[in-house]
Order: structure tokens, then sequence, then C-alpha cells
């Protein structure tokens, strides 16, 4: 009960912060899918399965969020890059600041039950 | 281009093809840019494999990607793989309610099938009914699971309040032929008097002997009318043994009155 109520709730949070730590990971930046996914990987608990990256990132360019460019790739066939719109950076900001203000919230949340 | 071996390459061609099942009609997403990425992802998984790459290998990769079915939020599904989804993966009570509506709806759209598909309906809404220890939790799912319940349930009144009439009015003609030969009765009496009361006798018997059996035993009401019954208490099986009295005493009344 208490396992599927975790799962539960840790599924709707990572459904949210995947959206931010993507557009995140290709800020400043431009990055390939694979790329992408590597960087994520390495944030604990936060990719379960990493096929969940593609559809979001689909999203994303729908939105106008992000932009793709094909760019030859020395290692093999063409790769598509991913990198930030001007309105996917307003968003991102929005977004940091928002995500900002609930950690900063439980942090203060947290500290006064250990107090 | 990566090499597979034969049993990775079907295995592959089987993981694209659900890709492309889960995203078909999804709004949000464009599911031939989300393949070709997957693609992107096993090619550069496999970047630097000399060798054919084997089922477990591939598999491997696959089990990290996940099941596309995980991908997209059930909220940009369109309705009708909403509905598929559900039918497929949701809770049972979920899946059972559908499975019901939709036999009720294809009883009404395939007239000859109704005498089969709404009983069936009927008897999945029951089962959908049973997974909820407290129907009052059902929400939406009533809406996928009432109809057929109460279609089946009214049928099911009528014919339990009026079963000696259904038995009874095929026989009116002859039951009054018996009656007028048996107390010699003349013209000019009211046969339908005497019919009436055998009616109403036979039904308010019927009643009565229903009142008790309720009095005795009142879950059954409850049980057989779930979840429209919990109302019923000894006030309402004893309001039907009443009328079943009152049914009764006039007719056996107008009988003693013929036979004497």
């Amino acid at each position: 009960m208490e396992n599927r109520f975790f799962d539960n709730w840790s599924t709707q949070l990572r459904k949210g912060m995947l959206e931010l730590c993507i557009l995140n990971a290709i800020r400043g930046t431009s990055l390939y899918g694979y790329d992408i996914v590597r960087k994520l990987r390495s944030i604990e608990g936060l990719v379960i399965s990493e096929g969940t990256i593609y559809p979001i990132l689909s999203r994303l360019k729908r939105e106008g969020f992000v932009q793709t460019t094909i760019t030859e790739s020395t290692e093999g066939p063409p790769r598509k890059y991913y990198e930030l719109t001007a309105k996917g950076e307003k968003i991102l900001n929005e977004m940091n600041d928002y995500w900002q203000d609930i950690k900063t919230g439980t942090d203060a949340l947290k500290r006064k039950e250990k107090s | 281009m990566i090499n597979l071996s034969d049993s990775a390459k079907k295995c592959l061609d089987k993981y694209l093809q659900q890709v492309r099942t889960y995203l078909r009609g999804c709004r949000t997403v464009d599911a031939d840019e989300v393949e070709r990425n997957v693609i992107e992802h096993i090619e550069s998984e496999f970047e630097s494999a000399t060798a054919a790459i084997s089922f477990e290998e591939l598999d491997a990769v696959l089990q990290r990607l996940g099941s596309p079915r995980q991908w997209i939020p059930e909220e940009e599904l369109p309705w009708w793989r909403k509905v598929i989804f559900r039918l497929r993966t949701g809770p049972e009570d979920w899946r059972l309610a559908y499975i019901s509506f939709g036999l009720l709806i294809a009883g009404f759209v395939i007239l000859p099938s109704f005498i089969v598909l709404i009983p069936a309906s009927f008897i999945v809404a029951r089962a959908a009914l049973s997974e909820t220890e407290d129907p009052g939790q059902l929400k939406a799912q009533r809406w996928l699971i009432y109809p057929s319940l109460i279609i089946v349930y009214l049928v099911s009144l009528c014919f339990f309040l009026g079963l000696p009439l259904l038995g009874l009015i095929p026989l009116a003609y002859d039951l009054e032929h018996t009656i007028r030969a048996s107390y010699k009765i003349g013209d000019d009496t009211p046969y339908w008097l005497a019919v009436c009361s055998v009616f109403a006798g036979s039904l308010g018997l019927w009643w009565l002997i229903h009142g008790i059996v309720f009095l005795a035993r009142l879950n059954i009401p409850k049980v057989l009318f779930r979840p429209f019954a919990d109302w019923f208490s000894r006030k309402w099986a004893f309001v039907l043994l009443l009328i079943g009295l009152v049914l009764m005493i006039p007719s056996l009344g107008v009988g003693i009155w013929y036979v004497l």
C-alpha cells in the first residue's frame, strides 16, 4: 500500500520534472536525443524508462519551445540536434522560478520540522 | 546502420511496431519523429559494436527504453485510444464497466442479439459492482454500469410483482367458465368480479409470501437489486405483507359471497 502510494506520487512528480530537466539540459547548447538521455540518466530516479524522453521532445518541438537542426556526424548517420527557441528560453525561466519557489518552500518546511 | 542478429531484428521490428501503435492518434506527438529518435538511440547504444547485436544485448537497451505504452500520459491520448487503453490495462472495475456498456449498446444496435447481450451486459455490470466495496465510490463508472442494471432490474421487478397475473391471464377465459359451472352463477352475475377476485387473491397471496420471506431475510432484495435496494428495511417488507393481505381479504370475501 505504501509502495503503491510512493510509486504514484513519484510518477506524478517525474512527469513534470522531466520536461524541466530536458529544457535545462539543452539550455545554451544543442544536443541530440541520445545525448539528452545520457545527461538525464545521471539524475537518480528521474528517468525510469528512457523512451519517455522522445515523445516529450516531440511535444516541446510542436509547442515551439525547442527546434531541431540536422548535422552531419563523423561517427555515423546525420544527427538531429535539439536547441531552445526564444519561446523555450522564456518558458524555462518561468519554470525554473516556479520550481525554485516550491523547493525553497519545501526546504523551509523540512527545516521547521527538524528544529 | 547497426548489424542485428535475426532474433534481434525481429525483436526490434516488434518494438517499433509497438511504438507506432501506442503513439498513433496522439495529436501532441509526431509519431514518425519519435520512431526515428528511438532508432537513433539504439544505433548510438551500439555505435562501437563490431559483431552482430544479439537478442539479449538489444533487449537490455529496449528494457531501458521501456514500454511505449508508458510514454504518453493518458490525458493526451485520443478518446478511442483511452477506451482501448482502459479496456486493456485499466483497473478491473473500469474494464468491466466499459465492457458492460459496450455490450448494452451492441444489444440495442444489433437488435436480435439483445436477448443475449443485455443479460451479458448485466452480468458484467454486477461483476463490476462486486469489484467495488462501496457502490457510492463508483463515481463516473455509474454511467456505464447502471443502464443495464436498471433495465434488467425493472424487467425483473415487473415480472416478480406480477408473476401470478402472468400465469393467470392466459387462463382467464377458462377460469371464468370454471367458476360459472362450479357455483352455478347466473348470467346476470358480474363474472369479471369473480375473475378479478381470483387475480387479486393470488397476487395478494404472492406478495404476502414475499413479505414474510423478506421479513425473515432482509438481505434477499438488497442482494438481488444491488445497489438500488439498500433502503429496503423491515418496514418495507411489512408494507408488502400488508398490501398482500389487503388484496387477499376482499377477494376472499367475494369468493365466500359467490359460494354462499
